[in-house]
């Protein structure tokens, strides 16, 4: 039986391609979008993993989020340099790091940070070491750029028409291991030497910048100079400039909740990463919803057009299946000749559609790493076994319906076909 | 391997077959035998009922009302899947249009249906190989696409007589063959159908063919007109 339907296939083999390439399409649609969907859940909650617990200026706590754990660049309100140093000081807090960013180099953000964040967020160097002065830098691990490197900010980023600080060069110490987040793409350099590029840090009276913007134009934004030999002080006074983000360690699970009150109020914002990406995933929910209706109404285009396939491959085999009963064959040997044929096709079908899908999804989680940084761990699970019996069983009822058609049919109609 | 030991007789009755949207039936047998043994040929013009006759005769069809009982079993009472299991067992048909499998061989094909029923045996695999050369096809794995139209015809036939079957039932055997190759199919028909000592029956226009049969029935219209002897055919 097997060699009569494998003779088949072969000699109709180029419809037997088109209709495995259709379902292979159709199923490969829809697993690329859940595979895709489930990957991004994965990767930026790893992504977010180490940041227990954020706080910034009263504002938006998504874009607190967006900026602090995935670096993506948008203006933000400042904090008051006393709530770090309250931060520091607090018994419920192991260490409390600033983060500030808005300057780029060579299309890689700069975040101005602490060496004791970068301590705690990455586990050691891949080469060379941490920054000591406030003229080093260190490489996130997917940065291009060698050791010894010398790296020219530029206040915002040269899409957004950003400017080069003159004369302030940092030179790079040390490449960090990866971390699969988007601070591999960053360059850290100390924060101390951000806050003095902005003419922030050498004066008393900072109070009167509260805002920290990226898309300065040249005539709100004076350029000064950092020097590079000077030591780096972590130690922040009340009168620290002010600061997008501060990450904060807990020292235990009901600090950062009391934490979270404390700050979550007034003129700071406290806020779990976690917490926020859990709405950002509800609104991911509805981006796959609609994906999935769009996969959906494009898998219905291909089960029509199957039934077109179905409705031919009966009608081609008419007067083969009525010879088949005519010469003797059981009714049941063409009822599994007809299932089989159809399920082999829609079978082989749904795997490489499996087998592309996974394909596709890692092509598009590469990219998005490559762009973001953030690693989209792609790959088949359970629940994807469990669509796979599904399609497949599906699949198997529905080639019973042309087997059970040719099953019913009189040979000797089917002959004088 | 088992194989039917005896060749069929068939006696139909008050057999009618009526298609809707016709207002005469388009067969319509009073009484007829054809005994075990015998060599019949059918002929008619077109639209006579002939092809109707087969089917109901084979059982791949059963649109009508009477009896038709071969060896005294009317097929007639037989369920579809009873009337495949008989036909299976005792029929052998060759057809014009041959129906044979692509991209099977020669021996494949005639393997094919006892292969499907799972009977197909070492003995009978051996019998498969037998046939062919008896029909003198010398290349059994030969693809039936790569095949003339005549080494189609012979390779139908050993098809219809690989179980051995009771009866043989031949649809315009010769039609589609050239002059020559025609002759020669119906030469193999006659002798094969003699050394399985089966009985024949052959729809045929073949004026050589059915010259070489005991008997003819003459249908048209659906009823038989004419059913004659080979001496009368010969006087």
């Amino acid at each position: 039986m097997i060699g009569f339907i494998l003779a088949d296939l072969r000699r109709l083999w180029a419809g037997a391609a088109v209709v495995i390439l259709l379902v292979a399409l159709a199923t490969a649609l829809g697993v690329t979008v859940t595979l895709q969907e489930r990957a991004l859940r994965l990767g930026s909650a790893r992504a977010a993993d180490k940041f227990d617990l954020v706080v910034g200026a009263a504002g938006s706590e998504t874009q607190l989020v967006l900026s602090s754990v995935f670096l993506q660049p948008a203006p933000l309100p400042l904090a008051s340099g006393d709530v770090l140093a309250k931060l520091s000081a607090d018994p419920r807090v192991a260490w409390a790091a600033p983060i500030g960013f808005g300057d780029s180099f060579s299309g890689y953000p700069l975040v101005g940070t602490t060496r004791t964040l970068i301590a705690s967020m990455v586990d050691g160097f891949a080469e060379g070491r941490i920054f000591e002065k406030e003229g080093e830098a260190v490489l996130g691990a997917a940065v291009r750029l060698p050791l010894g490197a010398e790296i020219k900010p530029m206040h915002g980023t040269a899409e957004t028409g950003g400017e080069t600080h003159a004369g302030v060069v940092y030179r790079v110490t040390g490449r960090l291991k990866p971390t699969g987040t988007p601070w591999d793409r960053a360059i850290l350099v100390p924060i101390q030497a951000v806050w003095h590029i902005h003419g922030l840090g050498h004066h008393e009276d900072h109070d009167d910048e509260d805002h920290h913007d990226e898309h300065h134009t040249d005539s709100d934004h004076e350029h000064h100079g950092i020097d590079i030999d000077a030591p780096i002080v972590e130690d922040f006074a009340a009168n620290a400039p002010g600061i997008p983000a501060i990450l904060v360690k807990p020292k235990s699970i009901a600090d950062a909740y009391r934490l979270r009150q404390a700050y979550r109020g007034g003129n700071t914002v406290a806020v779990f990463p976690a917490e926020v990406l859990t709405n950002l995933y509800a609104t991911l929910g509805d981006a796959k919803l609609v994906l999935s209706a769009v996969a959906a109404g494009s898998q219905a285009l291909v089960a029509a057009a199957l039934i077109l396939v179905t409705v031919t491959h009966v009608g081609q085999r008419r007067r083969q299946i009525g010879a088949l009963r005519a010469f003797g064959a059981p009714r049941f040997a063409v009822f599994a000749i007809a299932w089989f044929e159809l399920f082999l096709m829609v079978a082989v079908g749904v795997l490489f559609g499996f087998l592309i899908g996974l394909v596709a999804a890692r092509w598009i989680a590469d990219i998005f790493t490559v762009q973001s940084g953030i690693v989209l761990p792609v790959g088949f699970g359970k629940e994807d076994l469990r669509t796979l019996l599904l399609l497949l069983s599906t699949a198997a009822l529905l080639s019973a319906v042309p087997a059970v058609l040719a099953y019913r049919q009189s040979p000797a109609k089917a002959l004088r076909s | 391997m088992t194989l039917p030991e005896t060749m069929l007789s068939l006696e139909v009755s008050d057999l009618s077959v009526s298609f809707a949207g016709l207002t005469s039936p388009v067969l319509a047998i009073g009484h007829l035998t054809i005994a075990a043994g015998e060599r019949v040929a059918v002929t008619g013009g077109s639209g006579s009922g002939k092809s109707t006759f087969i089917n109901m005769i084979t059982g791949l069809d059963r649109a009508g009302t009477g009896s038709i009982r071969w060896n005294g079993s009317d097929i007639t009472r037989l369920s579809e899947t009873a009337r495949d299991r008989w036909r299976a067992g005792h029929v052998g048909l060759v057809m014009q249009d041959f129906h044979l499998f692509p991209g099977l061989s020669a021996v494949d094909n005639v393997l094919l249906p006892a292969r499907l029923a799972r009977v197909a045996d070492s003995a009978m695999i051996d019998r498969a190989h037998q046939l062919l050369s008896s029909v003198g096809l010398v290349r059994p794995g030969q693809k039936i696409e790569t095949m003339s139209r005549g080494e189609m015809q012979r390779v139908a036939i050993a098809r219809a007589l690989l179980r051995q079957p009771g009866v043989i039932i031949a649809d315009e055997p010769t039609a589609s063959l050239d002059s020559s190759s025609g002759e020669a199919v119906a030469t193999l028909l006659l002798d094969m159908a003699a050394a399985a000592k089966s009985t024949l029956i052959v729809v045929s226009h073949d004026p050589s063919l059915i010259g070489r049969l005991d008997r003819r029935l003459t249908l048209s219209a659906g009823r038989i007109t004419a059913d004659t002897a080979a001496k009368e055919q010969t006087r």
